[in-house]
């Protein structure tokens, strides 16, 4: 019936004189086409469709019909597959290359879900040899189609295991495989036009240049890079970044250009939005880890750059990676700051670099995830990274980063690490021939100063503030010990009235407070038991803790004792080492 | 204002054994200004300073107490000390290009290969462009930007790179500051003043490794 009903409209299209069809005509055939094809009824739509008389009809609306095709091919329907892929094949043939890009490009944006794999693989190819007819005037619809099936496969999920790139469930890396096949012949010809001396700023070399920018973001900067060389595994994603370089180095950006673009430019590019474009932050950082870290692309880097100047470079690519919450991002950024770090000699880097706004923002961002990052392997390296940029900084460069970070942190962790390296660089400066002015002169006492002070005096709260405090006491214990009065290289001693003022006085009060407070809690907590069992049966506690939207179970007086008690012994461990120090500072009978 | 405090101790008694340093130093922080216990380095904890003042200095300080006069209420007190008001670490130092230290002799040799004009000569923060090639001591060739025909060099694009801001290894900013425009030059690097100690694995550069690099400077803007 449909199929009748078909057959009408094409009779009387027909007759109609010069392709003059009338929308209406598009309109019909494109919804009889439809049914028919629904209906089962692709091998007599071939027919019509490769009948002679019809050329012009189906030249001019064949285009409409893809939807329904592309569906069928989709899933396959054993039945009409044959003769739809026929009519598919035909339709590319003789339909306007310009209506067919934008037919294609319909049924890749209107992809389910489920199937964009499907839909992107299969038309890809169509796609390539439709833009190939384009000739000369090909480059706008060729970033328009990148961007269309690029938008739709960032869709996709990214494998992040060995073996999940093997299964592809999603099918990324087959989609990534065929788009590289898609790029080809627009790669060649682009490299043949530089070849014969074309222009750099030639539009299809931009476009292709875009295109490697989306693909460094999605999928490469979510992927998991890292070689195993044990293993028997492909790398599919590996193997896609390596590709993507090699398109950048036949289309002529060198990679020095790139990274460095945003160091070494003086003015903008013309067209500010086209700066992000063309140098989107994120994809170079992808390209930086790439070349640094996985070592991808690095037989074309020049090997003459100085590896100070390279971190440099990077710590802008550093600190975007640092500033993110993802696994994967925080996972490169912590490799490519390593990397970056491991090439420079312990204690070279100048304190002017300190002065590079991203000096002081990747520290930042490192303790962030250092203290707040709920990844535990990532806090731990986060750790280890920091403490070996510390190590590359010089004298001055340390003191001052020091400094900083005593002033800046609001982590009594962090900061009782600070304080720890502050003691190892007095240490080492106190070693014959290692004195500096900064960890052993006039620079000293000011450090001191900030390191061994209670930041709220006596109402410093001394559990929160727990390690910040157990190493300042470790730091003055060990100047006392280390430093004789006699010779007091380091200024301790005649600096001691005024520590005792506003370090260890405030201290021992702040103990004693404490200390009295908690053994009141826990007096009143014994005494009151039998009043909690009383209050709980009549109408619950005063508060109660959510978390997560769950509520907590209300604290036993068991455990409540017990957190009481564990502060009490936290007193007296900080009593203990003051203590130790007050025996130090004591006076001796005069000599 | 407090009246002139009388001088309570002889010479004798002041250097006799019977009078502990602790008074002497009490009375002094009793009745002395805050820059003379200052500069005398009598302030604080009287137990400390006992400690690290010998009986001599401060009979000396005694005494020139009376000298000058500078008991307490005779001068406006003031908190900061010269050593506070030094170390301003907080001020922003100034990009001073300081010159470096000399460090002895130049760590790379230079032999010409191909004269330059001679007129020519880069000057620090200018951009140079060089074709290069760069091998190890035995030979082995771990970069080079020179493509391998010369049809593809006249499409290639030499390095270009600002001279003499560390940008590059120090052997090449010092080498090409002596270099004119057309020289082409052998170069030879000792690692110091290359990638040292860590070498550059992925580029095949061994850790402690002389470089030798055959420039050629092409243009300098």
């Amino acid at each position: 019936m449909t199929l009748s009903h078909l057959k009408d409209i094409v009779r009387r299209c027909q007759a109609v004189q010069d392709d003059n069809f009338k929308p209406e005509d598009y309109e019909l055939f494109q919804i009889a086409g439809r049914e028919v094809v629904e209906q089962g009824g692709s091998a007599q739509l071939l027919e019509v469709i490769k009948d002679e008389k019809n050329k012009n009809i189906v030249r001019a609306m064949g285009w409409s019909l893809l939807g329904p095709l592309v569906k069928v091919l989709i899933e396959k329907e054993e039945e009409s597959l044959p003769h739809c892929l026929a009519i598919f094949t035909h339709i590319l043939e003789v339909c306007s290359p310009k209506e067919l890009l934008v037919g294609l490009l319909e049924q890749v944006e209107d992809a389910h879900p489920d199937s964009i794999t499907d839909t992107v693989i299969l038309l890809l190819q169509p796609l390539q040899k439709v833009l190939l007819k384009l000739g000369s005037k090909k480059a706008s619809s060729v970033g328009m189609a990148l961007a269309t099936v690029l938008s739709q496969v960032a869709r996709l999920p990214v494998p992040y295991t060995a073996a999940q790139e093997d299964e592809d469930a999603f099918g990324l890396c087959r989609c990534c495989a065929a788009l590289l096949a898609f790029v080809e012949p627009f790669v060649q010809e682009v490299r043949l036009s530089l070849g014969k001396g074309g222009l750099q700023d030639d539009e299809l070399r931009t476009e292709l240049l875009k295109f490697c920018m989306k693909c460094l973001k999605e999928p490469l900067m979510e992927a998991n890079l890292k070689e195993d060389p044990d293993s028997s595994q492909k790398f599919p994603l590996r193997r896609f970044a390596s590709e993507i370089l090699l398109i950048l180095s036949s289309i002529r950006e060198a990679l020095p250009s790139l990274l460095f673009h945003h160091l070494l430019k003086r003015k903008e590019e013309p067209g500010f939005l086209e700066e992000d474009v063309r140098y989107p932050r994120e994809s170079l950082a992808c390209l930086a880890y790439l070349l640094f870290v996985e070592h991808i692309g690095s037989e074309s880097f020049p090997a003459v750059f100085s590896p100070v100047f390279v971190l440099q470079c990077n710590m802008e690519y550093i600190d975007l990676l640092l500033s993110r919450k993802e696994e994967s991002r925080l996972q490169k950024g912590l490799d490519l700051y390593e990397k970056s770090l491991v090439r420079l000699e312990d204690n070279s880097l100048p304190v002017m670099l300190l002065e590079l706004k991203t000096f002081l923002s990747v520290p930042q961002n490192l303790v962030n995830v250092m203290t707040l990052c709920p990844i535990q392997n990532l806090r731990t390296r986060a750790l280890s990274v920091f403490q070996l940029s510390i190590d590359k900084f010089d004298m001055e460069a340390k003191y001052k980063f020091f400094r900083c970070m005593l002033k800046t942190s609001s982590h009594a962790g962090v900061e009782g690490y600070v304080i720890k390296n502050i003691r190892n660089q007095i240490d080492f400066a106190l070693k014959p021939g290692n004195g500096n002015p900064w960890f052993l002169g006039i620079h000293l006492l000011p450090l001191l100063r900030l390191a061994l002070s209670l930041p709220q005096g006596p109402e410093t709260d001394l559990l929160q503030g727990l390690d910040r405090i157990m190493e300042s006491l470790n730091l003055l214990r060990y100047l006392l010990l280390r430093d004789k009065e006699s010779e007091n290289e380091t200024g301790i001693w005649t600096e001691l009235y005024r520590i005792e003022d506003s370090f260890m006085k405030p201290l021992r009060l702040g103990l004693n407070m404490s200390r009295a407070h908690y053994e009141a809690e826990l007096k009143s907590v014994r005494e009151s038991r039998k009043l909690r069992a009383r209050e709980a049966k009549a109408g619950g506690p005063v508060c109660t803790v959510t978390v997560g939207g769950e509520k907590l179970p209300n604290m036993t007086p068991e455990m409540q004792l017990q957190v009481l008690q564990s502060a009490l012994n936290t007193f007296d461990m900080i009593e203990i080492v003051l203590a130790r120090i007050e025996e130090i500072t004591e006076v001796k009978p005069n000599v | 204002m407090a009246a002139e405090p009388s001088r309570e101790w002889s010479e004798e008694q002041l250097r006799s054994d019977d009078l502990p340093k602790k008074d002497i130093i009490r009375f002094l922080q009793d009745n002395a200004t805050q820059s003379f216990l200052a500069e005398h380095k009598l302030m604080g904890n009287i137990k400390n300073v006992a400690k690290t003042a010998k009986k001599e200095g401060l009979v000396l300080a005694y005494n020139q107490l009376f000298e000058s006069k500078r008991f307490k209420g005779t001068e406006p007190e003031k908190e900061a000390t010269d050593e506070v008001k030094e170390v301003k670490s907080d001020s922003k130092p100034k990009e001073s290009k300081a010159e470096p230290v000399d460090e002895g002799p130049p760590k790379y040799t230079k032999s010409v290969l191909k004269k330059g004009d001679k007129v020519n000569f880069p000057k620090k923060g200018d951009t140079v462009s060089c074709w290069y090639t760069g091998t190890l001591e035995d030979g082995t060739v771990f970069d080079t930007n020179i493509p391998s025909t010369a049809r593809k060099k006249k499409q290639s694009k030499p390095l270009s790179f600002k001279v003499g801001t560390g940008r590059v290894i120090r052997g090449w900013d010092e080498a090409l500051l002596t270099m004119s425009k057309g020289e082409t030059a052998k170069v030879e690097i000792e690692p110091e003043w290359a990638y040292g100690k860590k070498g550059l694995p992925e580029s095949k550069i061994p850790p402690n490794a002389k470089l030798i690099f055959e420039v050629e400077l092409v243009s300098i803007d």
